[in-house]
């Protein structure tokens, strides 16, 4: 028996008209978040991560647009919706975490009118003073200290990771079936993104809520995800459960990953480096998009792009997966 | 303290003015208020070493590294370059031939470069502040054997900052750094600006020329594992104050301040997938308005009342230099 799926996203395609012709930031991806499941989507500046977030919630700024593909929210096309449509599904059914605490807060409201503003706009039939309430049990619930004073203070009046908590109650505040959250702790120091961490996961729990979380840190992912999607170049390269892909990865581009992050208990004399950079958007090279960086690229790599097919527990898109690993689920 | 230090801190402080404008203070009644981003800190890098210092924001590493080119005058303590007193007007001469001698590398490649000029411009002006070469011709010479030691095409030169990326940016740092020929280099959190693929082929390339020059490293990082990777010894500061030095081994096999402890159990480990973290109590205090006593107290499991009144200073335990009274009683 297979968990409900929450969010299912079919061969998703974001694309940039410009003037030099369309630059497709986001390519034909396709992937799944059952309920209650944290999906960690890691890559590169430039891989598309945060452009895919943007797209499942209608955040694209022009001229950027779903060129193709299918989002479903338990379901239920959310691809395209536009006006009220689009303001009941943001907020009410898929809550956002940006990374940058000060620029999501507004600094003229106080954290409390923030958030019964967002608590009566998606739940009308709460009263004022109901909502109040729930609006201090959210800041108890993230961890607020004094929750019943600060719902009198301005966002300045806050520190980075206590800002970061406040704009996760007020991502939670009409009971979302989603959490995008964007680089949530990029912003934060060792020590508090640690607790922010924890909080997302703890809430996200006890209240079923399923999870993207875009990051770039590899040790968030590990310690947070249940599943994880690495992109590079708009593409997904390789999905997998979380310790199987930090573990045994099968792609060439996610093998070069670990490799490059310096480990703490690690002696390794020289990191692993991947030649060369991400390609801009204006330059994706053709067939596999990882071939030019590739040390085990062949002419099928230059003529053809490799799809995601099934790869130790996962899936990777590659040409020169061991035949070992594949099939070896099933 | 050892005797061939090539660079040493003593008792450094630095004090940033944060008063409110005169009129303003004067109306309101209000003193002069000041931060003190560093405070009485001492330590000596060894030539050929890398020295690491590492904290959270606003614990006063990059004020640190100012002071030791020289971008800040230290309100306090000061500055021995190989025996020389950087901010000495009597060995000012003196410290003038030698200043080509330390370089720095800045965090943000995309600001630290003039967009304005071509790379090979940027990477020879070193060489005519300095009074390196004689002509154009050696200088041109100098660039292209430079470009090539960062792994950058000489060709590369006439290009201006914008049609790089943030990794090869970075290298054109590094070539301005070397340029001069410099025994230290200060580097301010080379890699965080840079993704994990490119911070390794800097962080290799950095370990590269270091065997090839003998360079002494001075390292800024709240990367711990870039710290680990890179350091011979690690000091771990908060709020402007050094609270443990130690040999890197030693430091992350074995932390023994409260606090170095804390950051540890805090950094995500890719090899520990799905472990809690300790969530950690408490935040960075507002350095404005130091706690008394040792500054950590508030968010340590151990303080006790001496904590709140007395700043500890370092002792030496096994090798490490920790700065905490439960450390020194015996109550870890």
């Amino acid at each position: 028996m297979s968990p409900e799926i929450v969010l299912d996203v079919r061969g998703l395609t974001v694309e940039f008209p410009t003037r030099n012709g369309i630059l497709t930031a986001v390519d034909n991806v396709s992937f799944s978040i059952a309920k209650g499941e944290i999906l960690g989507v890691v890559g590169e500046s430039g891989a598309g991560k945060s452009l895919t977030g943007a797209a499942i919630i209608g955040l694209l700024e022009p001229p950027g647009r779903v060129a193709k593909g299918e989002i479903r929210l338990k379901g239920e096309r959310i691809d395209g919706l536009a006006g009220e449509a689009l303001r009941r599904l943001r907020g009410r059914r898929v809550g956002m975490v940006f990374q940058d605490p000060l620029t999501s807060l507004n600094p003229l409201y106080t954290v409390g009118d923030q958030l019964i503003e967002t608590i009566s706009t998606h739940r009308p039939d709460l009263s004022a003073s109901a909502a109040r309430e729930r609006a201090l049990s959210l800041l108890i619930d993230v961890g607020i200290p004094a929750a019943k004073d600060r719902l009198f203070a301005y966002p300045h009046q806050f520190s980075g990771g206590m800002r970061q908590r406040v704009v996760i109650a007020l991502a939670l505040a009409a009971e979302p079936e989603l959490v995008i959250a964007d680089e949530p702790t990029t912003a934060l120091d060792v020590s508090v993104q640690a607790q922010i961490i924890a909080l997302l996961k703890r809430l996200c729990a006890e209240r079923g809520t399923s999870v993207m979380l875009i990051t770039h840190d590899m040790g968030v992912i590990a310690e947070t995800c249940d599943r994880v999607a690495v992109l590079y170049a708009g593409r997904i390269v390789e999905i997998g459960p979380v310790a199987d892909v930090i573990h045994r990865p099968c792609h060439p581009y996610t093998i070069g990953l670990m490799g490059a992050i310096p480990a703490l208990d690690g002696e390794e004399d020289r990191l692993t480096q991947i030649p060369g950079s991400m390609p801009r958007l204006s330059a994706i090279p053709q067939g596999c998009a990882f071939h030019p960086r590739c040390a085990r690229t062949s002419q099928t790599c230059i003529d053809e792009r490799p799809l995601l097919t099934a790869a130790g527990s996962g899936s990777a898109a590659c040409w020169h997966i061991d035949p070992a690993l594949t099939g070896a689920g099933s | 303290m050892t005797s061939h230090a090539l660079i040493r801190a003593e008792h450094l402080s630095k004090a940033f003015d944060v008063s409110k404008p005169w009129l303003e203070r004067t109306l309101s009644g209000e003193g002069r208020r000041t931060l003190s981003a560093v405070s009485d800190v001492s330590f000596d890098i060894a030539a050929g070493e890398t020295f690491a210092l590492v904290g959270e924001s606003g614990s006063g590493k990059s004020t640190i590294a100012r002071l030791v080119v020289g971008l800040h005058a230290a309100s306090g303590g000061r500055i021995v370059f190989d025996g020389l007193d950087i901010a000495d007007p009597a060995s000012a001469r003196q410290f003038a031939a030698e200043r080509r001698r330390i370089a720095m590398i800045f965090q943000d490649p995309y600001a630290s470069l003039n967009p304005r000029w071509r790379i090979g411009d940027i990477i020879a002006e070193p060489l005519y502040a300095f009074d390196l070469v004689k002509n154009r011709d050696e200088a041109q010479a100098r660039v292209d054997e430079l470009l090539r030691l960062v792994k950058l095409d000489p060709l590369d030169g006439v290009k201006f900052p914008h049609e790089f990326s943030g990794g090869q940016r970075q290298r054109v740092a590094i070539a301005r750094a070397l340029a001069s020929n410099p025994d230290v280099i200060v580097c301010d959190e080379p890699t965080s600006a840079l993704d994990v693929s490119v911070q390794a082929q800097v962080l290799n390339l950095m370990r590269d020329l270091q065997d090839q020059f003998k360079l002494t490293y001075l390292l800024i990082s709240h990367n711990l594992a870039v710290v680990r990777h890179m350091a011979t010894r690690v000091g771990v500061l908060y709020l402007g104050r050094l609270v443990e030095v130690a040999p890197a081994k030693t430091l992350f096999a074995n932390p023994r301040h409260p606090y170095t402890r804390m950051l540890l159990a805090a950094v995500p480990d890719l090899h520990l997938v799905g472990r809690a973290r300790t969530a950690v109590q408490g935040e960075i205090a507002n350095p404005i308005d130091l706690p008394p006593g040792c500054a950590f107290h508030p968010r340590c499991p151990l303080a006790n009342g001496r904590c709140t009144s007395d700043i500890p200073q370092l002792i030496s335990r096994d090798g490490a230099d920790i700065a905490c009274h439960a450390v020194e009683e015996g109550r870890e």
